[in-house]
């Protein structure tokens, strides 16, 4: 078991560029360039733990969303299996 | 207590005695935080939408004793039903006393056996899902504003709902309401006299009249809805196209196949596409040549989903879609109604992030005359932000209203950096919001299909959309309302009242 490490969640892993405007530091997470976040709204420090928690929770959100309007999803990716089947 | 100054001591005497003290609401607090919804809004100019006073009934009777008082006073009446809508229904142009019905959120019955159930305006839908799902059952009335919108303020606007196409929107989902008119008298309006009838020939259809009155003929305080089985399953497949004329092809054949389980389908521009990759990174991480999506939705029973999901997928793929896959497309679909609850930013022109509020001018338009539009109104947001950085087009969509591709939801979304604005860029945006609702009449269709259209700007266009139409809304207005109370100053109708005294 690992403890809690201060230095650990106040640095955020490595920044790869997605696209001109866009990084990303975990999977499936993607952040506006703190290039474009100098002026006029400025960055907070995060720690790593709660970006993830935010990430987490909207998960939550939108399976509980699912599920509140309806008892299943149907999987895209396996209606176009059928589609091909001969 | 902080009392308000331009009411007199006896009007809140009176009120207190009809509510409580603890509701009849004097504080600043509680004043300010009711001038605004969430339309474009001048912020520099806050104070003057401030109401004297807010009041929070419970019961029918308790509304109707508030209205009878503001005739005897002459006070301005502006209901609150959420103040949530987009057209600025609940603002007050002339203070007065504002009615806030989140107390009314009773649910009085569930009727198994004829699926319906009669509720206080003020309860929220979502809520309300929540105990009907425990019996199998939905209100399917779907709007952005899922989580904090109510019922009453759906009646208000008469509002749009995003799975329309399937289920009907406010119109067609609430059967039955109370209204207390503008004079304190009490009716019920629905389809014939019946609280419970679908479909009824008798007399006019008064039901219509009080959709989507703005507050300007009373206040529904007590509504029966129609209720449907909740739906054994959903799909909700994205598509991306290389190009806008493809995606909006399909949009076609989609929404002209009729699949019985279809509930809507919607097309994202260039803009829009651009504006997601900006700004919404976390869901739509897409490669350079995509420049349109779509998105189809169907909820009904598994078996009949399935198969309406086949077709709608075999038309997509027909016209050169890619379908993004099950992850984005169940996760975008599950965050429609995101747009009411997450902080939202612009761009400078030079490109620099800043906080802006979502603002969406929508009509509706038929299928043919989208693209031109599409181009019009891009041209007018464009002269815009050429003028000022405060302003940034966030791209439009096209969302089918009907199931036969009739006409379509026509949005463009424009972030506003609210701070920012001045005397000189409000009339710039007012006179840009009466240019885009010009080009919705000029293309045969309505100024709104959604929000309402009574904010500056577009409702000066709205006698010359609805033509002797207008003439009766003011005959009506004038009839029912004879000391202008209820919302003055809303839809242009201090006309009806010329040369006469009416409450401020």
């Amino acid at each position: 078991m690992k403890g809690y490490r201060y230095a650990d969640e106040h640095e955020p892993p490595q920044a790869k560029q997605v696209t001109e405007t866009t990084i990303t530091r975990f999977e499936h997470v993607y952040e506006v360039d703190p290039d474009l976040m100098t002026e006029h709204v400025t960055q907070q420090t995060f720690p790593n733990w709660d970006t993830l928690r935010i990430v987490h929770s909207r998960h939550d959100h939108l399976d509980w969303m699912h599920r509140h309007w309806a008892g299943t999803v149907i999987s895209g990716e396996q209606i176009l299996r059928e589609l091909d089947e001969p | 207590m902080t009392i308000a100054p331009p009411l007199a001591d006896e009007v809140v005497e009176e009120l207190v005695h009809v509510l409580g003290t603890e509701h009849v609401h004097t504080s600043k607090t509680a004043r300010m935080a009711r001038a605004r919804v969430p339309a474009p809004f001048p912020v520099h100019r806050w104070a003057d939408y401030v109401p004297d006073l807010v009041v929070t009934p419970v019961t029918t009777d308790e509304v109707a004793e508030i209205v009878r008082l503001a005739n005897r006073y002459r006070i301005p009446l502006v209901p609150r039903d959420g103040g949530t809508g987009l057209t600025d229904g609940a603002r007050p142009e002339r203070r007065g006393i504002v009615v806030d019905v989140k107390r009314m959120n009773q649910i009085e019955e569930i009727d198994l056996d004829n699926r319906t159930c009669t509720v206080g305006v003020g309860i929220n839908m979502l809520k309300l899902n929540e105990v009907l799902g425990v019996h199998g059952l939905i209100y399917p009335d779907n709007p952005a504003s899922y989580p904090c919108s109510l019922v009453g303020g759906r009646i208000g606007t008469s509002g749009w709902s995003l799975v329309g196409a399937r289920f009907g929107h406010s119109r067609d989902l609430v059967l039955s309401f109370d209204m207390v008119l503008p004079t304190g008298d009490v009716i019920t309006v629905g389809d014939g006299g019946g609280r419970k009838v679908t479909k009824s020939s008798t007399g006019y259809q008064l039901k219509h009249l009080f959709m989507g009155h703005q507050g300007t003929l009373g206040i529904a305080t007590r509504a029966t809805l129609k209720l449907y089985p909740k739906p054994e399953a959903e799909f909700s497949p994205f598509w991306a196209f290389e190009d806008f004329d493809d995606a909006y092809r399909t949009l076609k054949h989609l929404s002209q196949a009729g699949i019985a389980t279809f509930a809507g389908a919607v097309l994202f521009d260039e803009w829009k596409v651009a504006y997601l990759r900006r700004d919404d990174e976390a869901y739509i991480p897409q490669p350079g040549d995509v420049r349109s999506l779509v998105c189809a939705v169907a909820y009904g029973n598994e078996d009949e989903v399935r198969a309406g999901g086949k077709r709608l997928m075999r038309i997509a793929r027909d016209n050169g879609a890619r379908y993004l896959g099950d992850e984005i497309s169940e996760g975008d679909w599950a965050a429609r109604h995101d747009r009411y609850a997450t902080p939202l930013h612009g761009r400078t022109r030079d490109g620099q992030v800043v906080p802006m509020s979502w603002h969406c001018e929508d009509s509706a338009i038929s299928y043919t005359e989208l693209p031109a539009v599409k181009d019009k109104w891009h041209a007018i947001a464009a002269r815009l932000r050429e003028r000022f950085d405060a302003f940034d087009d966030w791209g439009m969509f096209f969302y089918t209203s009907g199931d036969t591709g009739t006409d379509f939801l026509t949005e463009i979304d424009i972030g506003i950096w609210e701070q920012r604005l001045d005397d000189e860029m409000w009339s710039a945006w007012v006179e840009a919001k009466r240019d885009i609702a010009a080009v919705a009449v000029e293309h045969g269709g309505s100024i709104s299909a959604c929000h309402g259209a009574c904010r500056e700007g577009e409702v000066d266009l709205v006698p010359m959309e609805l033509g002797g139409g207008y003439d009766v809304m003011l005959k009506v207005k004038r009839a029912l309302d004879p000391n202008n109370i209820m919302n003055p100053g809303k839809y242009g109708l201090d006309r009806a009242y010329e040369g006469e005294v009416s409450a401020r």
